[in-house]
C-alpha cells in the first residue's frame, strides 16, 4: 500500500486547472472527460508519480464542508516549498490573495492563500 | 495581496449574501455597490479582492449562482423552463436560455431532458450527478492509472496500470 493519489475539491475544474498549473506551477498529468465532469490530476515538479486530483465539488455535502472550512480559515491541503519568502513574493505578484503572510511557527514557517476555487492552501517551509 | 482576518471574513460574508440573493431571486438583487457597502469595503477594492479570493468577480459569481440554482430546479423536473427562468429572477426567456447555454454547454430544455433520467433512477444517477469523490475512477480508462517510475538503475519501468473501483 502506498500513497500515490490525493485530491481536493474545486468549485470549477477549468479554473482550477489554470490556477494549479499556470499560477502554482504544477504540471497537468491527466484530463479525461467523465460525464459532466473531468478527471484532472496534476503533479509537482519533483515527482511525476504523485498525483493531486482536482475534483468537482458538485456534491452538496462536499460544498458545505468546503465552504465551512474556508470561512473558518482552515487550510485543506499543505504544500512544502524550499523558499517560502520567494514563493510568497512570486504568488503575490500573480495576484494570489494570502490570508497569512509567511509566519514562523517553531519547526516550520507557514503561509496561507486562497486557491480561487474555494480552498485555503497552506505553504510551509521546514526551519533548518 | 494580503488580507487580514476581518477583510477575509467580510468577503466570505459577501459570498453568502450573493448566494442568498440568488436563492431569493424574487426580490430585487442588491447591486455590487450595495453589497460592498454592506460588507464595508469600497466598491473598487471589493471587486478586486473578491476576484483574488474566489477567482471570479461578484457579478460573475452571482450569475454562476443563479445558473446553478436553475440546474437544480431543472433536474427536479417539477417546473417548466419558463417557470425556472422566472424563479431565478430572469424576465426574458431568451436571455436566460442564451446565458444558460453559454455556461452549461446546452440549452435548458436539453439539459433537463438529459439529466432527468439520471435523477429519476435513484442510486444510479447520484454518483454521476454529484461525483465529488474518487468513485469517478471507476469510469476512467486504464491509461489514467499508468505510472512511470524511475527504477534504481535509471531506466523507466513499464506501465503498471491497475483499477480501483470504489471511491
Amino acid at each position: 500500500m502506498r500513497i500515490k493519489l490525493t485530491s481536493l475539491m474545486v468549485d470549477d475544474q477549468s479554473k482550477a486547472l489554470r490556477f494549479y498549473t499556470e499560477v502554482l506551477g504544477f504540471t497537468k498529468k491527466h484530463d479525461i472527460p467523465v460525464g459532466e465532469y473531468r478527471w484532472i490530476t496534476v503533479t509537482g515538479d519533483d515527482r511525476d508519480d504523485l498525483e493531486l486530483a482536482l475534483e468537482p465539488n458538485a456534491n452538496p455535502a462536499g460544498k458545505a464542508f468546503q465552504e465551512a472550512m474556508f470561512a473558518q480559515g482552515i487550510p485543506i491541503a499543505a504544500f512544502e516549498v524550499g523558499d517560502i519568502q520567494a514563493e510568497f513574493a512570486r504568488l503575490t505578484s500573480h495576484g494570489v490573495a494570502f490570508t497569512r503572510e509567511p509566519t514562523s511557527a517553531g519547526p516550520v514557517t507557514l503561509a496561507l492563500f486562497s486557491d480561487t476555487c474555494g480552498n485555503l492552501i497552506q505553504l510551509y517551509q521546514p526551519t533548518r | 495581496m494580503l488580507l487580514r482576518h476581518e477583510g477575509f471574513r467580510r468577503l466570505c460574508r459577501a459570498r453568502d449574501l450573493l448566494r442568498r440573493a440568488a436563492a431569493e431571486s424574487r426580490e430585487p438583487s442588491p447591486t455590487i455597490e450595495q453589497l460592498a457597502r454592506e460588507v464595508r469595503i469600497s466598491p473598487f477594492h471589493f471587486i478586486r479582492q473578491f476576484e483574488a479570493v474566489f477567482g471570479v468577480t461578484p457579478h460573475q459569481f452571482r450569475i454562476a449562482s443563479r445558473i446553478e440554482l436553475a440546474k437544480q430546479l431543472l433536474a427536479r423536473g417539477e417546473h417548466s423552463v419558463t417557470d425556472v427562468c422566472m424563479e431565478i429572477g430572469f424576465s426574458s426567456l431568451g436571455t436566460f436560455s442564451t446565458l444558460f447555454a453559454q455556461r452549461v454547454g446546452e440549452s435548458p430544455s436539453a439539459y433537463r431532458r438529459r439529466i432527468r433520467p439520471l435523477v429519476a433512477v435513484r442510486d444510479r444517477g447520484a454518483s454521476r450527478l454529484t461525483p465529488g469523490c474518487l468513485s469517478l475512477m471507476g469510469a476512467l480508462p486504464s491509461s489514467a492509472f499508468c505510472s512511470v517510475r524511475l527504477q534504481a538503475d535509471g531506466t523507466k519501468s513499464a506501465k503498471a496500470g491497475h483499477h480501483v473501483r470504489s471511491g
